[in-house]
């Protein structure tokens, strides 16, 4: 077995272990536990704490000593208040959380469409996650290892950043927000960043992209940002009248649901976004929030 | 004792001016925090042909007024102790071992001659000053060759280790890696065109000292030919005292090629008071003190040579002008001069070819020229989408030009500053003439309100298959020519989008839209 076979062959168990990880919350029936919690209040930070702490505490989703990923989106050179970016400080309370919890190490990074220089120094992300505890690092190209994906329907194989491959969870933290294709971009659209290559092919096959590159990368935690919601001219944006203040943070483990949810932020459904549609009929999550048990909180 | 202070002088100017060539760098915020074009500021001949050229001071004229007054009194103390292409033309020499009485050819006019014959199309708005100003060619020649080359190097070697996977060794390269890309590395492969003949000219030019030290600076430099005629009455001169026997033990040291033993053998204009004289005395019988009164040989060019020299520049403009591609009637497509750009003849006059705003552009997508602007033009910057896109709200290139041939544009003005505008070629865009869904276009353009809009469209495959898409299409108001659209597309060879310098903010003539918004800058 060479290098990369051997990564390959971790990559997809740890992507089993990662699902694994996902369901066994349900396989063990805990009863307080909801699908998704909301957590609506001023300060980011407190949002997410009481988010997490809802669904069962970080100690959940986060064991000793492990390596995490956390990853927003930190794909444009804009600042926190146009909401092209997930808010620093929902990125940083989850760094706090996860090393709380005594994870070993905490990795935030992101492959930026614009110079990541700038979009990790204008996100205010690099700062708010570095002060949290994180290591911040740029994407180093050389990093990248294909990965198959056996259930791809779009996609059979793709070269993903080993970090997440390695990484003993995955915690994903998008910002939800206006898009000229999906109509929306939240939690699946955001792990388009840790794809390498030529990803912009994608969107030739959008949600079957995204849904097959689900099927392999699969967070233990979702927390999307919707502190602030970009309704138009996403997902960059540029224009404050474009940015909505909703002061709200939607956590859970099943990404079909949190996307399924955050639809309803914009006064759509989860029926109304390919990605979602796509990914529930695949049987990777549940859309239908009549199904799922929500708790809304004030925090 | 003098020569040790003379060379740390050089060491810690040289070490000066890379750290800021370093530093010339995108780091995350709008500023850079270092005062990186301080060389340029100070050098009073890119001042001096500004002023005649563009009529206008450069940013920091005071610093180059400074220096000219340091030399009004010192003489060329700046050619000795502080000029970092001088310093490295100081090591080149020491390439070659120097014995006995040292050849000099006496070519010291040649300088003087070119400086005038730079002045004289200075007049009339022709600036080649800056391909041979020492300190622009400096930052040119490393910024785009030896720099570039020096990252591939350690990139490639480092690669080399990463792939092979020798464990110890790979372990150990990585912090070292890691290192050297946060201090001496750019942040990404820069890549030039023209960069290996930037650097062999830089190395042809160092090698020169191998004919005869510092070569440049006793026949070329037309900085030091400037400073010369500035540091005519210098107070600061060379004395011989008693005990000189005339051995010629300074003429053989002598940097300036100056037959110093001779009687009037001194000049000052030649002199970079390098102090190696002084040093090399076995009598102790040479020493530099501040005394009034002549100061050596006069410098005679020869009047009907200087008017020679100053025609053939004025005549030369003439000559550079009359192409086509400088008719202001027709401008090039592929000429997207940066952000803040001045209308193209005032750029040419103004642009020095200093390179800085191809050192520090975000994106590597400033290359040099070679005659797309002329010949007058050369390695002046234009804007290669393909190779990497103008980013959104950056305005470094501006903030780095020492003339101002770039404007220093605040974030607002960038934003609105129309490059070109990008145009849509249906042939191969997806969307348009293939069936296929592709929005990255769209997806990545800055503006607030996106200049490029989708039409949906219901078109049919080779089956007849009915397929929705989204064609995209350019709204010519809005798009501001920043070619991240072209840059991203996934028709990566020839993109399906491409920029043009139509509409370009800066020009009175290349525009399109009869109602203009982003309109001539004056």
């Amino acid at each position: 077995m060479d290098r990369r076979e051997f990564l390959q062959n971790s990559a997809g168990t740890l992507a089993g272990l990662a699902g694994a990880a996902a369901l066994s919350p349900l396989l063990a029936a805990a009863p307080a536990a909801p699908d998704l919690a909301v957590a609506r209040g001023a300060a980011p930070g407190r949002a997410v704490r009481a988010a997490v702490e809802a669904l069962g505490g970080i100690r959940r989703f986060i064991a000793r000593n492990d390596v995490v990923v956390v990853k927003p989106n930190i794909g444009w050179d804009r600042m926190p208040e146009y909401a092209a970016t997930t808010n620093p400080e929902v990125v940083a309370a989850l760094v706090k959380l996860c090393l709380e919890a005594g994870a070993a190490k905490v990795k935030v990074f992101d492959r930026p469409v614009n110079d990541p220089r700038r979009t990790y120094a204008q996100s205010g992300i690099e700062a708010a996650a570095r002060a949290a505890g994180a290591e911040v690092g740029f994407v180093d190209e050389r990093r990248f290892r294909e990965v198959k994906i056996p259930r791809g329907v779009a996609i059979q194989a793709w070269p993903i950043y080993l970090d997440v491959l390695e990484a003993d969870k995955l915690v994903n933290v998008p910002i939800a927000k206006h898009h000229g294709l999906g109509r929306l971009t939240l939690a699946h659209k955001n792990w388009m960043g840790i794809m390498g290559e030529n990803r912009g092919r994608i969107h030739q096959r959008l949600d079957e992209a995204l849904v097959d590159l689900s099927t392999v990368v699969r967070p233990c935690l979702t927390v999307l940002d919707a502190v602030r919601i970009l309704t138009r001219n996403g997902p960059q944006g540029g224009d404050l009248a474009d940015v909505k203040r909703l002061d709200t943070v939607v956590a859970g483990t099943d990404q079909v649901a949190v996307d399924a949810f955050g639809a309803t932020l914009f006064g759509l459904t989860g029926a109304d976004l390919g990605s979602v549609r796509e990914a529930a009929r695949r049987g990777l999550g549940v859309m239908d929030l009549g199904r799922l048990a929500i708790r809304r909180l004030e925090a | 004792m003098l020569i040790r202070f003379r060379r740390l002088s050089q060491g810690l100017f040289l070490l000066l001016f890379l750290a800021l060539f370093l530093q010339t760098e995108q780091k995350g915020a709008d500023h850079l925090g270092y005062p990186v074009k301080v060389f340029l500021d100070g050098d009073p001949l890119l001042a001096l042909a500004t002023l005649l050229s563009g009529h206008a001071l450069a940013a920091g004229f005071v610093l180059a007024l400074a220096l000219v007054a340091v030399t009004a009194l010192l003489g060329r103390v700046f050619c000795g102790w502080a000029c970092p292409l001088g310093t490295l033309h100081n090591l080149a020499g020491t390439l070659r071992r120097w014995r006995g009485p040292q050849r000099v050819r006496g070519w010291f006019r040649a300088k003087y001659l070119l400086l005038v014959f730079l002045l004289g199309g200075s007049a009339v708005g022709l600036q080649l000053t800056g391909v041979f100003d020492p300190l622009s060619l400096l930052v040119r020649h490393l910024a785009l060759g030896p720099y570039p080359a020096f990252n591939y190097a350690v990139n490639a070697t480092m690669d080399a280790v990463y792939r092979a996977d020798l464990r110890p060794l790979t372990a150990l390269a990585d912090p070292v890696y890691g290192l050297l890309r946060k201090t001496l590395l750019a942040f990404s492969q820069p890549r030039f065109s023209q960069g290996a003949l930037l650097t062999a000219l830089l190395l042809a030019i160092l090698a020169l000292n191998l004919s005869e030290r510092r070569f440049w600076c006793r026949y070329l430099c037309p900085l030091g030919a400037l400073l010369g005629l500035m540091g005519r009455w210098s107070l600061l001169k060379r004395e011989t005292a008693e005990g000189c026997n005339a051995c010629g033990a300074c003429d053989r040291a002598c940097q300036g090629g100056l037959r110093a033993a001779e009687e009037n053998g001194w000049t000052g204009t030649e002199c970079l008071y390098c102090m190696a004289c002084d040093d090399a005395c076995p009598k102790r019988a040479v020493h530099f003190g501040f005394t009034p009164g002549p100061r050596g040989q006069a410098l005679d060019l020869g009047r009907r040579r200087v008017l020679l020299a100053g025609g053939a520049g004025v005549a030369s403009a003439a000559m550079l002008r009359a192409t086509p591609v400088l008719d202001p009637a027709r401008a090039d497509p592929d000429l997207l001069r940066p952000p803040g750009a001045r209308e193209e003849p005032e750029f040419l006059a103004r642009c020095v070819k200093c390179g800085e705003c191809m050192k520090v552009c975000t994106t590597n997508g400033l290359q040099p020229t070679f005659l797309e602007a002329g010949l007058e033009g050369i390695w002046s910057p234009r804007l290669v989408p393909t190779r990497g896109y103008c980013e959104y709200h950056c305005t470094l290139c501006g903030q780095v030009c020492p003339t101002g041939a770039i404007r220093a544009l605040d974030p607002v003005r960038k934003a609105q500053w129309r490059i070109g505008t990008a145009m849509f070629d249906r042939g191969r865009c997806l969307p348009h003439a293939h069936a296929t869904p592709c929005i990255v276009c769209e997806e990545v353009c800055p503006t607030p309100t996106k200049a490029i809009w989708f039409e949906d469209v219901a078109v049919r495959d080779r089956n007849g298959k009915e397929v929705r898409v989204k064609q995209p299409h350019v709204d010519l108001e809005l798009c501001i020519g920043c070619g991240i659209c072209e840059a991203k597309c996934p028709v990566g060879d020839r993109p399906a989008v491409r920029v043009t310098s139509i509409g370009e903010t800066r020009s009175r003539h290349n525009r399109l839209l009869l109602d203009d918004t982003a309109g001539y800058p004056g």
